[in-house]
């Protein structure tokens, strides 16, 4: 197997992966919510392999339902803040001075306030729960990509051939689509991959403080927070497992975007 | 783009709130809060654990971990002392813990809810001119004598001539005067409207002048403390001067409060000479209790499963109440846009049906392992409780009633009416627990019923508005018939009760005779009529407008040998109640 074969398998597995934890968790959205008091506080067991919780909750369930959640969350919320960062960071390359300064002002604001503090401001704002969660993350993760692909844009318009192109009179508009957006695109996929992470991690890290969603919802957030307390009278399962599989889908999301970028930008590898 | 140090971050925001903790134990020179340090050990031991395999982001957290091994290491050594009791100064002190919000945040003051607050008990360092009995009848602490005018609007007090205050300055009828007066006048968080002006008529006799006739004062009178008149100000919370039984000697905001024996005391000797008073959060209270540096402390139904060595679990009976309200008039819009009301338990029927349908001996069982008794009233026990609320478990009664509203079983298992199928949400205080446990257990329950019922947490920014409309899981219970009137009495302006809508004059009627009643007895007969007269009322056979579910205990872990004094019925609120008596604890001779 050579590099590229590799990583399509690892593209492949890690998306496979992810698929399967979303879609299981969306079928047994119901059966997470379900309490059976007649099975509360189990060990792990070969039926509930994640234990019980106090109300007899199969932790199985409810970590997967839970990572589904955050992950569709995930999808919505990087889509959302990817289109909005091309939007703003082709915006202040293109659109003369004024736009450009006010724009990258914005992108200091925002980046100058810690992420999870201006998280937990917009989604109580936003009246918490799912679509306050979704409005925080989406707010709080453009930035980043906003300024790399600003930085890209500019860079492209300096270069030779798109200032040959205008000279030959193509249309501002033709310019954009036919000459800069191949080059952007890589970079726009990577960093919309790559903010599938930072979206999950800070939707569990907010519902774990109890600014997003609310305790009966499976959210892996909510699961984690509720197995502080039973750590103490040695459940540890109540905490590992689910922390465990959070940490292994955000690890894949990685290998999900390191490979797209190795593909669809093979020069990246020797940076 | 480094999602390895984000990772590292969400994993240090796992430990923050032990964290701050672990910085408070070390400011503390009596180190009792080491214990918290070791759990927080154990948890940064699987922290740093994954932080490490994660990223080197770990630096400032390993620091903090270095520091909590210096801690643990002298910590090895403590038990041994702390469980032994170290001679006589071991036999007149005690260690309590209690929540961390049961400390008086703006101290002392029954002004600002020392004693007179949300969570009733007794000030301790203040005495009051009358106190509440094991059967929470009234008796006399100050007072001598007590009488009511036949309009009820005029309430004569005499007072002990023989109490000083802990300055050496005598306590007259001047000093409970201000104290009524100043607390009508400031007090945030108890109704003193009640009170036009209280006269000191000579050095010992005091005269309240009420606004309108209310029986029940003496329930009032038996948690306000006494405040000295020549030594309040804006910071006697801090500096709180009393004739009670206990001195404060010391408060470490955030920490702990040690109470120390008044020596000039005039009622019973104080055997319990000092009392240190140490605020924690559950888990931090359960490491106190398994480290031994508590000698009693409070803890929660998920604690208090297993042994402790050397401690036993103490329960309290309590009247501190779960249930939720059915709102009992259809969905509507009020002229200020409010939106009350339910189309499902406007109907009585329905709420009957519920009533009987909870089996209230399984729910104690599944969320609160037992430790619970059922519940009928907002005020099971009390001398104003009305027997006959209580009732039988029936399934088949509350499916019959259900069938009787035209609420027929569907195929589903879910009963409908004219195409509507009948669906509740019950909504909880997201921050609790226990109640959602309890609104889980109530809508599956509810689900046998054929009621599709959910559950929904809820903050309580909206809880209130919600439960207009909604159940709402909710916690009461105090040591005042004023229960009963704020939850079924309706208010002027919209014509319903305060937290769940509902009105029906007869009850309200009742309840204003029971305030209007020359005596306590006579008002204890018009309370149990509000609840039940013969023709309506708010049992079961009347309107039931709220749903009570169970009485939970108080549970606390005790250190073998402690005599903890027998206990009054606990009101809502896991906090100062349980040390209402702490004068009267004793430690075993044969307790080491």
């Amino acid at each position: 197997m050579n590099q590229r074969k590799k990583t399509i398998f690892w593209l492949a597995a890690s998306a496979l992966f992810l698929l399967a934890v979303a879609f299981l968790g969306y079928l047994w959205r119901d059966e997470a919510l379900v309490t059976d008091f007649s099975r509360k506080n189990l060990a792990p067991c070969l039926k509930y392999p994640f234990g019980t919780d106090f109300m007899g909750r199969d932790m199985f369930v409810r970590t997967v339902t839970g990572l589904s959640l955050s992950i569709r969350l995930g999808v919505l919320t990087a889509a959302a803040s990817a289109i909005f960062a091309g939007v703003m960071g082709i915006g202040a390359a293109v659109l003369g001075k004024a736009a450009d300064s006010a724009i990258t002002f914005l992108i200091d604001l925002v980046m100058g306030i810690p992420h999870i503090l201006l998280l937990v401001l917009i989604s109580y704002a936003c009246g918490k729960g799912f679509w306050g969660v979704a409005v925080g993350i989406t707010l709080t993760h453009w930035t980043s990509l906003a300024r790399l692909i600003r930085g890209e844009v500019m860079q492209l318009k300096s270069s030779q051939y798109i200032q040959i192109a205008a000279k030959l009179g193509q249309s501002r508009l033709q310019i954009a689509g036919k000459h800069m957006l191949p080059h952007i695109l890589p970079q726009f996929f990577t960093g919309l991959i790559l903010l599938f992470p930072h979206a999950i991690l800070h939707e569990a890290s907010i519902t774990f403080l109890g600014f997003g969603l609310s305790p009966e919802q499976p959210a892996i957030g909510v699961i984690l927070s509720e197995s502080m307390r039973y750590l103490a009278m040695g459940r540890w399962w109540l905490a590992a497992f689910p922390g465990a599989l959070l940490m292994i889908c955000v690890l894949l999301f990685r290998v999900l975007g390191e490979s797209v970028c190795r593909l669809i930008d093979p020069g990246s590898v020797h940076e | 783009m480094s999602v390895l140090a984000e990772t590292g971050t969400f994993l240090v925001s796992f430990f923050v709130p032990c964290k701050t903790k672990l910085f408070r134990g070390k400011t503390d020179g009596r180190r009792q809060n080491s214990a918290m340090d070791k759990r927080c050990l154990k948890l940064f031991g699987i922290g740093i654990a994954a932080a490490a395999f994660m990223s080197g982001c770990g630096q400032a957290d390993s620091t903090a971990s270095q520091a909590d091994m210096a801690d643990l290491g002298q910590e090895t050594a403590d038990p041994g002392t702390g469980a032994g009791g170290s001679g006589v100064s071991e036999k007149d002190s005690v260690v309590v813990v209690m929540t961390a919000n049961s400390e008086p945040e703006a101290g002392f003051d029954p002004a600002y809810g020392w004693g007179a607050g949300e969570h009733v008990h007794e000030p301790l360092i203040q005495s009051t001119l009358t106190v509440t009995t094991q059967d929470l009848d009234i008796n006399f602490d100050l007072a001598t004598e007590m009488e009511c005018s036949e309009d009820g609007l005029t309430w004569t007090v005499s007072i002990r001539d023989d109490v000083r205050f802990t300055d050496g300055e005598p306590l007259t009828a001047e000093d409970v005067a201000f104290t009524y007066n100043t607390l009508r006048d400031t007090s945030s968080v108890n109704d003193f409207t009640m009170l036009e002006e209280a006269v000191a008529v000579d050095e010992d006799t005091v005269e309240f002048h009420m606004t309108r006739p209310y029986s029940i004062w003496p329930y009032t009178m038996a948690i306000v403390g006494i405040v000295p008149e020549h030594a309040y100000g804006p910071d006697y919370g801090r500096n709180p001067i009393g004739s009670g039984r206990y001195i404060l000697k010391q408060w470490d905001q955030g920490q702990q409060v040690i109470l120390e024996a008044n020596p000039d005391y005039y009622g019973d000797e104080v055997k319990m000479k000092e009392v240190t008073i140490l605020f924690m959060d559950e888990d931090a209270a359960y490491a106190a209790v398994l480290s031994g540096q508590a000698d009693l402390a409070y803890t929660a139904v998920s604690y208090a499963e297993g042994e402790v060595p050397g401690y036993s679990l103490l329960s309290c009976e309590s009247v501190d109440n779960r249930g939720f309200n059915l709102p009992a008039v259809p969905r509507q819009t009020l002229g200020d846009g409010t939106v009350i009301g339910n189309d499902f338990t406007s109907d009585v029927l329905v709420r009957r049906a519920i009533n009987i349908g909870m089996d209230r001996e399984r729910l104690i069982e599944n969320v609160l392992e037992g430790h619970g008794s059922p519940a009928y009233s907002v005020c099971d026990k009390m001398p104003w409780y009305y027997e006959g609320s209580q009732v039988a478990y029936d399934p088949e009664g509350a499916a019959a009633l259900l069938e009787e509203a035209g609420w027929a079983m569907g195929a589903d298992g879910i009963r409908e009416k004219d195409g509507q199928k009948a669906v509740l949400e019950i909504a909880y205080p997201s921050s609790d627990s226990v109640r959602q446990a309890m609104a889980a257990e109530t809508a599956n329950q509810m689900k046998e019923l054929g009621i599709d019922a959910s559950i929904r947490g809820v903050g309580w920014d909206e809880a209130y508005t919600l439960a207009y409309q909604e159940p709402l899981m909710w916690g009461w219970g105090a040591h005042t018939p004023m229960e009963l009137y704020n939850i079924y009495h309706t208010e002027e302006d919209t014509g319903l009760a305060r937290y769940s809508p509902y009105a029906n004059e007869s009850v309200d009627q009742y309840m204003d005779e029971a305030l209007a009643a020359s005596s306590l007895e006579e008002s204890y007969g018009l309370w149990q009529k509000a609840q039940w007269d013969g023709i309506t009322g708010v049992t079961q056979d009347g309107d039931i407008p709220w749903i009570w579910l169970t009485n939970i205990d108080h549970l606390y872990w005790v250190r073998d040998g402690l005599a903890v004094a027998e206990q009054k019925i606990h009101p809502h609120g896991h906090g100062w109640s349980i040390v209402n008596n702490v004068d009267q604890w004793t430690w075993g001779t044969d307790g080491e």
